[in-house]
């Protein structure tokens, strides 16, 4: 692609963002959606194969959807209440919508189909803008509006941490397994958004973090599959042996700091009395962990007969830049013990 | 406590630095001074029962010798690992050594925190370790599915354990186990209570683990390389007892009526553990199913709560580690010249390495539960303080002795006595690293027979 | 004559261990003077020193 072209379109990208999380008007949160989803579509079909336009149609289809529901919850407040203002939502009928609306638009659960097979279509460099950065937005709108239909959004989460953990077991595909793991991972973020907004900061940040490291994993390997990952360990052996641990940070086991946002989730749940619905997200965990353990075990933990020039990719360098892989893996790995600071720094 | 913390944690650079020529001498030299200055602990004076306090962490007597056993076996288990790790590259070898000491750290984290989430945070910290010590470097295929029973095991029960430790903090304020007995009884009346009385413990009971809820380690245990298999056996299993007795405090009203299913559980557990045991032919199994047994003891003297009930499950606890480990080691010095786990296929074994099959013999009985040895004192504990609650349970610990007594033998004369199959005649003879190896788990074992004490715990 | 400079630099590593020794002793050695400056301000917990007595905290 034109360099010209790209910049634009990622400049497009952020000012996008930009514009939602500055506007304290519907109108202008909605245009800056739009403005989001309309420079990231051709960055998803810049490869021009079948499947790409596929997965760019689909996601321009439930984007647009997503963002007329907004402008007509928007407009029907304005109707109802005569206030366009984001943080002045009175009326529950254009909230829920709103809620629904975004919801879409991230995929929850119900409304989550598209999402793996939008990520599937894509490069794994677009996927990771899509599945990090396109979630900026709607959260801010999310944090934003303060809903308090509190049946819809535990609804939404518990479905997403389960269809997220569920919808994984089966896949082979990467992409679909990161999108699947992306579910889950909102899922959490949902359920709690209700009771400390800013925990659901916090989690979206180390989810952040999390998928920036797998998703980079994988590009350095150019593994799409869970077959092609067998052969990465002769390809980069030091980041092979610490991948483990970046899946096993996304799935949420104790030292590792994907523990922290789930711990922290789960005392929110028990302080505002809801140990039931704290111990079913829990335990609903454990089927999103089996596919990252599924991942290591292929990746890393079994190693497959090989000859000799199957072993030699390792003293080929990889044109990629590895600085951010190193530092978001550090961050990914060991954060833990950081969790008083965490706490401080997003505490309302 | 940090002097022994912070050593253990500079094994690691020191276990990557150090020339390949020089690496298991270095960490293992290493890692038995940490387990010597560890000794240090065993002095306790204080008034509170509490010493070596810092902010997070401290020793007490229920801690200690646990925390003594978890550097003791460090060396040991570098010892038993140098054999199968030979013929990998150095940076794999040096891969598994900073596993084993990573393993120690979080154990050492583990049984002196003074706070229970940090408890907890530490208790799962193991599972990574361990189940990359049995998924990478287990020999079968089958090892895959071991680790993740393993981890879905221990996982699917300490899962509710975090919500009831947070609902607890709810309720109380604190979660140090200094202050946490001084705190108000709660009030555990409702269904709710019930069930948060079965989260509190059903994660130790899993990690113990109780029958019904066992499948996960003869899986484990068979899978595992033998450093794996050690410390799966003498400290990972403890780690459910130890906090079943820091939860038993908080739980009390409760404990007295609730606990009858599983205290059956338990005793029947011995029965039927034993019994798999009198017809399994993998040594390595049998040997599983054997520390299965044992916990089952351990658990209903926990569960019984009296001071007699918990003085006997901790040592049985220690001695149960130092026997099972020793029993491990023998099996892989077995497994490592014929190259099975089928007792069948490696009998007589007395004839060709005589100085081992009195190791076989000692482990045999301390297995057994010989009278001086604090295996039977552990044992003893728990069946008196067991019958002085019911004298029903007799019969069923009773039977239990009688077949550990049954299946040790069977375990001892299946491989040493007996012709020797024409197909052994051409064996490794003993190194004498194998032969300090089991000494050093039966020496502390016999010289605890001295001064048991060490190990009572609180009743001390 | 033993090279020792050969010898340090195969085993200097060695020191890394006795090293952690001793900057965990020094910090628990920080941590009992802290706890035990702490215990005789008390006015719950400090008393009079028996004869030969160092610390009031054991």
């Amino acid at each position: 692609m034109n360099p010209y072209i790209m910049a634009l379109l990622l400049f497009g990208l952020g000012l996008g963002t930009t514009i939602t999380f500055a506007s304290s008007h519907w109108l202008l949160a909605w245009m800056g959606l739009e403005i989001n989803t309309l420079a990231i579509i051709p960055l998803m079909a810049q490869h021009h194969h079948p499947r790409a336009v596929e997965a760019t149609t689909k996601y321009f289809l439930t984007q647009a959807t997503a963002a007329a529901m907004l402008l007509f919850a928007s407009t029907t407040n304005a109707w109802l209440t005569g206030e366009w203002d984001i943080q002045q939502m009175s009326h529950p009928l254009p909230t829920t919508m709103i809620t629904l609306a975004l919801a879409l638009k991230i995929g929850l659960a119900p409304m989550h189909s598209w999402m793996p097979e939008v990520l599937q279509g894509l490069d794994l460099t677009t996927g990771l803008i899509l599945s990090t950065w396109q979630k900026l937005a709607p959260f801010a709108l999310f944090l934003q509006i303060h809903p308090n239909n509190s049946t819809i959004l535990i609804t939404l989460g518990l479905a997403s941490t389960l269809v997220g953990g569920w919808g994984g077991l089966n896949q082979t595909q990467l992409r679909k397994i990161l999108a699947y793991s992306s579910i889950a991972h909102l899922g959490w973020m949902t359920l709690v958004l209700q009771f400390a907004p800013s925990l659901t900061l916090l989690t979206l940040l180390t989810y952040f973090v999390m998928t920036f490291s797998a998703f980079l994993v994988f590009k350095l390997n150019k593994a799409t599959t869970v077959n092609s990952l067998a052969i990465s360990w002769a390809k980069t052996p030091i980041l092979t042996s610490l991948a483990p641990l970046i899946l096993l940070s996304l799935g949420g086991l104790p030292p590792l700091t994907g523990f922290l946002p789930k711990w922290l989730i789960l005392q929110e749940l028990t302080k505002q009395g809801l140990p039931l619905l704290a111990t079913f997200a829990a335990l609903t965990a454990l089927l999103s962990l089996y596919f990252y353990l599924r991942l290591s075990y292929a990746m890393t933990l079994t190693m497959f007969p090989n000859n000799l020039a199957g072993s030699a990719p390792w003293r080929f360098h990889s044109p990629q830049l590895t600085l951010p892989l190193a530092v978001s893996t550090a961050t990914a790995i060991l954060t833990l013990p950081l969790a008083p600071a965490a706490m401080a720094l997003f505490a309302p | 406590m940090l002097k022994i913390l912070i050593p253990t944690f500079m094994l690691i650079p020191t276990t990557w630095l150090t020339p390949a020529k020089w690496l298991w001498p270095t960490t293992l030299a290493q890692s038995f001074i940490i387990a010597l200055a560890s000794l240090t602990w065993l002095k306790n004076l204080s008034e509170t029962g509490w010493s070596c306090l810092s902010t997070y962490l401290a020793t007490d007597a229920l801690s200690t010798p646990l925390l003594v056993l978890t550097c003791w076996l460090l060396p040991l288990m570098i010892l038993a690992s140098q054999k199968h790790t030979a013929l990998e590259p150095v940076n794999r070898q040096r891969m598994y050594i900073t596993l084993l000491t990573s393993l120690q750290f979080f154990l050492i984290l583990a049984f002196g925190a003074t706070e229970l989430i940090m408890f907890y945070v530490m208790f799962e910290a193991t599972l990574i370790p361990t189940l990359i010590i049995i998924t990478r470097w287990g020999n079968q295929t089958e090892r895959l599915n071991a680790g993740t029973y393993f981890l879905f095991y221990t996982l699917a029960g300490s899962l509710p354990l975090l919500v009831a430790l947070l609902l607890l903090q709810n309720n109380t304020g604190t979660l140090s186990l200094l202050t946490l007995q001084y705190s108000n009884p709660l009030p555990l009346v409702s269904y709710a209570d019930k069930l948060w009385w079965a989260g509190c413990l059903l994660a130790f009971l899993v990690k113990m683990p109780l029958y019904g809820v066992h499948l996960w380690l003869p899986k484990a245990h068979v899978e595992a390389p033998i450093a794996g298999s050690m410390v799966l056996a003498a400290v990972l299993l403890k780690l459910g007892g130890y906090g079943m007795m820091r939860m038993m405090i908080m739980l009390e009203p409760l404990t007295e009526k609730l606990s009858y299913p599983f205290i059956i559980f338990a005793l029947w557990g011995v029965i039927m553990t034993g019994s798999i045991c009198l017809r399994q032919t993998d040594l390595k199994s049998l040997i599983a199913y054997s520390s299965v047994s044992h916990m089952g003891l351990v658990a209903g003297g926990i569960l019984i709560q009296t001071p007699w009930g918990f003085t006997g499950a901790l040592i049985l606890m220690i001695a149960h580690g130092l026997t099972s480990s020793a029993l491990f080691c023998l099996a892989n010095t077995n497994y490592e010249r014929t190259h099975s786990r089928t007792m069948i296929l490696a009998r007589g074994l007395q004839m060709v390495l005589p100085l081992m099959a009195t190791w076989w013999f000692i482990a045999s009985l301390a297995n057994l539960a010989l009278p001086p040895l604090p295996n039977l004192m552990g044992e003893l504990m728990i069946i008196t303080s067991l019958f002085s609650w019911s004298w029903w349970t007799l019969a069923l610990t009773g039977a239990g002795t009688l077949i550990t007594a049954a299946y040790s033998l069977y375990m001892f004369l299946m491989t040493q006595r007996g012709p020797l199959p024409p197909h052994l005649i051409a064996l490794e003879p003993t190194h004498s690293r194998e032969h300090l190896l089991i000494l050093l788990h039966l020496l502390p074992l016999m010289l605890l027979t001295l001064k048991p004490e060490l190990i009572w715990g609180w009743t001390a | 004559m033993v090279n020792f400079v050969a010898l340090a630099r195969e085993h200097w590593v060695n020191i890394l261990v006795p090293m952690g020794f001793v900057i965990g002793w020094y910090l628990d050695k920080q941590q009992d003077q802290k706890l035990t400056a702490f215990r005789n301000k008390s006015v719950l917990f400090s008393r009079e020193l028996k004869p030969g007595e160092e610390v009031t905290w054991k």
